[in-house]
């Protein structure tokens, strides 16, 4: 069985240690290794400038009472895919990132891994 | 008008000195009964006809208050009638007619017999002001109506049989005509009543409203409500822009430029407004809800604007609030449900054995929804540590689980993970550790050390258990303890297994910022 996203790595952004926990598993399960998990934005935003080495990113979108939109800027601006995770949905996103791959918790194995293989273009093998 | 040029009159005759004494003889000379009330209604001089009709001296009448007089020598409405008459030419400075007003006084019949006899007055009380415009004295001047009035009874059906002759001409002429004059002011008072109550519901009306005269919006009037929206300022006879200078740019005056010249009212919905509550202080804002609306003269052209609305700022605050509310309460709600997600995926990876799965589930649900029942006491703004070990270690009783610390106030995330910690620690103990035998004992210590950064560490100690060794693999329960306090509190956690009894060291700052 080939997994499409096998040997990627994922920056995951999440403060809730259970939930991070939770994605651990689910993209240990995928095949992908994990990179953190990190619970605070200015720890993650190190880490996106520093060189860690990652192909994607999951971005819970309020981390420990702070908005993660600084982190989704840098991404951006390096080209990185990433994925944002939220209560809200996509709709509780401000206007300027509306249409930004959207997974809403709780969430399945299956939503996190489609939302993946889209947000990184990997074609289904 | 009459009563400036009445005024300026007499006060170009008295001032042309040798006039005076004519003036004095002239007025005096005159049939019909005048006199002059001080502003207190005090008798300041009167004429002979007022004196020969009401019987009295000069010396009797001068310096008294004009109501002492009358007190008695006519019914009740009368005298009322009589003293709004005065308040009126004092308040407005405007002359003030009374075209009817009953009032009897003592005469001599034809035998020479004194007795009361009815009477009817027209009067006409106008202001005399001084040249500086102020107010001296309130000049009444009367008419004896009676025979108008006594041959309009007369002209009454009723009376017919004892009718005294008179022409046709004067009957309908003199009954008709006080009969309009009497209906004209009654309902002259019934409109004056009419349009006191009216002034006062605009002024008492819990909405604010004022009005703007011209094209400049010049305010005439305004109510309590607005009085209180503009900071009780002194604003009557100014215009908008000079009255209320602080909302220039705020777009108010231009929406009422545009009522004034197209006639069109215009409505403002939750419009937010920087006002001026408080003399040199910063503006406040505040929300409002109002209505600009036309107000025409007789042609049909705008002659002013009629504002009325409500501040809803309260109003505003409140949904704002309950939107941030809402917006939390779904954080948590989808946070709670991710993290009861979570533990159902751990658990069921960790139990292959559907009985054991749903008894580990069960068992880390209630644990979270106790620490859930204590922060909701607290509404949610904290819990207590030892309720928190209470909640997890009870079932195991109070003599075999032993608490010793400080009463510690965690904030709702860290009651949260702690929570769970609890509940991983003491399932542990029942399972593999000190509380599966009866002699076995769990000591839990806590403080707090440094009160300016403060730090909660809490020892963990297991005795008189079974032999321990460590685990051979790491399982979801330690997984989550240092997860949680590594993750969420930002802490330290050090498990060991001596072979004595297990012991755990948890160290957590309590002062940090505020996690979700």
């Amino acid at each position: 069985m080939t997994l499409p996203l096998s040997g990627r790595k994922i920056l995951v952004v999440e403060d809730e240690s259970l939930v991070a926990m939770l994605l651990e598993t689910i993209l240990e399960d995928m095949g992908c290794e994990t990179v953190g998990p990190i619970s605070n934005v200015d720890e993650a935003l190190t880490t996106v400038s520093d060189g860690t080495a990652f192909d994607g990113a999951l971005l819970d979108v309020n981390v420990a009472g702070r908005e993660v939109f600084p982190v989704a800027e840098a991404l951006k601006a390096k080209g990185i895919p990433f994925v944002f995770s939220t209560g809200y949905g996509e709709g509780g996103l401000p206007p300027e990132w509306r249409g930004q791959a959207t997974i809403q918790k709780p969430f399945t194995e299956a939503t996190v891994c489609d939302a993946l293989i889209k947000a990184l273009g990997v074609g289904s093998a | 008008m009459r009563c400036r040029k009445l005024g300026c009159a007499l006060k170009e005759l008295a001032k042309s000195g040798d006039l005076a004494v004519d003036l004095a003889s002239a007025f005096d000379a005159s049939p019909n009964p005048y006199m002059l009330l001080t502003p207190d209604l005090r008798y300041a001089g009167m004429n002979r006809a007022y004196l020969d009709v009401t019987r009295q001296t000069r010396e009797a009448l001068l310096g008294r208050h004009i109501m002492e007089t009358y007190d008695g020598a006519a019914d009740g409405e009368n005298a009322d009638q009589l003293r709004d008459s005065f308040e009126r030419v004092l308040v407005t400075g405007e002359p003030h007619h009374i075209a009817v007003l009953h009032y009897p006084i003592p005469m001599p019949d034809e035998h020479g017999k004194w007795g009361i006899v009815d009477k009817y007055w027209s009067c006409t009380h106008s202001p005399v002001t001084d040249d500086d415009g102020v107010l001296r004295y309130i000049l009444q001047h009367t008419s004896d109506i009676t025979e108008l009035q006594l041959l309009r009874r007369q002209n009454r059906p009723t009376g017919a049989a004892e009718a005294q002759p008179m022409s046709a001409l004067d009957a309908i002429v003199s009954g008709r005509l006080l009969q309009r004059a009497e209906d004209i002011q009654a309902n002259n008072r019934r409109l004056e009543s009419e349009r006191n109550r009216l002034v006062e519901m605009f002024m008492q009306a819990p909405g604010f409203m004022t009005v703007l005269s011209g094209p400049d919006h010049v305010f005439q009037m305004h109510n309590q409500a607005y009085a209180q929206l503009i900071g009780h300022r002194d604003i009557i006879g100014k215009s908008v822009r000079e009255a209320l200078p602080e909302m220039e740019g705020q777009g108010f005056y231009e929406f009422l430029d545009g009522v004034f010249a197209t006639g069109e009212p215009y409505e403002g919905r939750q419009s937010r407004i920087q006002i001026q509550r408080i003399a040199n202080a910063p503006l406040v804002e505040a929300w409002l809800n109002f209505i600009y609306q036309p107000i025409r003269d007789a042609d049909g052209k705008v002659v002013g604007i009629f504002v009325q609305g409500h501040d809803v700022t309260n109003d505003m605050v409140a949904a704002e609030r309950q939107k941030l509310m809402i917006d939390e309460l779904n954080h948590r709600v989808k946070n709670t449900l991710a993290t009861v997600q979570s533990i159902a995926m751990q658990t069921a990876r960790s139990h292959t054995d559907p009985a054991a799965f749903a008894e580990g589930f069960q068992a880390r649900l209630i644990a979270l929804s106790h620490t859930h029942d204590l922060l909701t006491q607290r509404h949610w703004e904290g819990a207590d540590l030892r309720d928190i070990l209470l909640h997890e270690t009870d079932v195991h009783g109070a003599t075999r689980v032993v608490l010793n610390g400080p009463p510690v106030i965690l904030s709702p995330a860290a009651a949260l993970s702690l929570g769970m910690i609890f509940h991983e620690l003491a399932t542990n103990a029942a399972k593999y550790g000190a509380l599966t035998f009866g002699e076995g004992r769990v000591f839990v210590d806590w403080a707090v050390a440094n009160q300016s950064d403060r730090r909660l560490t809490i020892e963990w100690r297991e005795l008189n258990g079974p032999p321990v060794a460590p685990p051979e693999r790491r399982g979801f329960g330690s997984r989550l303890i240092e997860r949680n306090v590594r993750h969420d509190l930002a802490g330290d956690v050090k498990l060991s297994y001596p072979t004595d009894g297990f012991h755990a060291e948890i160290s957590v700052p309590l002062d940090r910022g505020s996690p979700s």
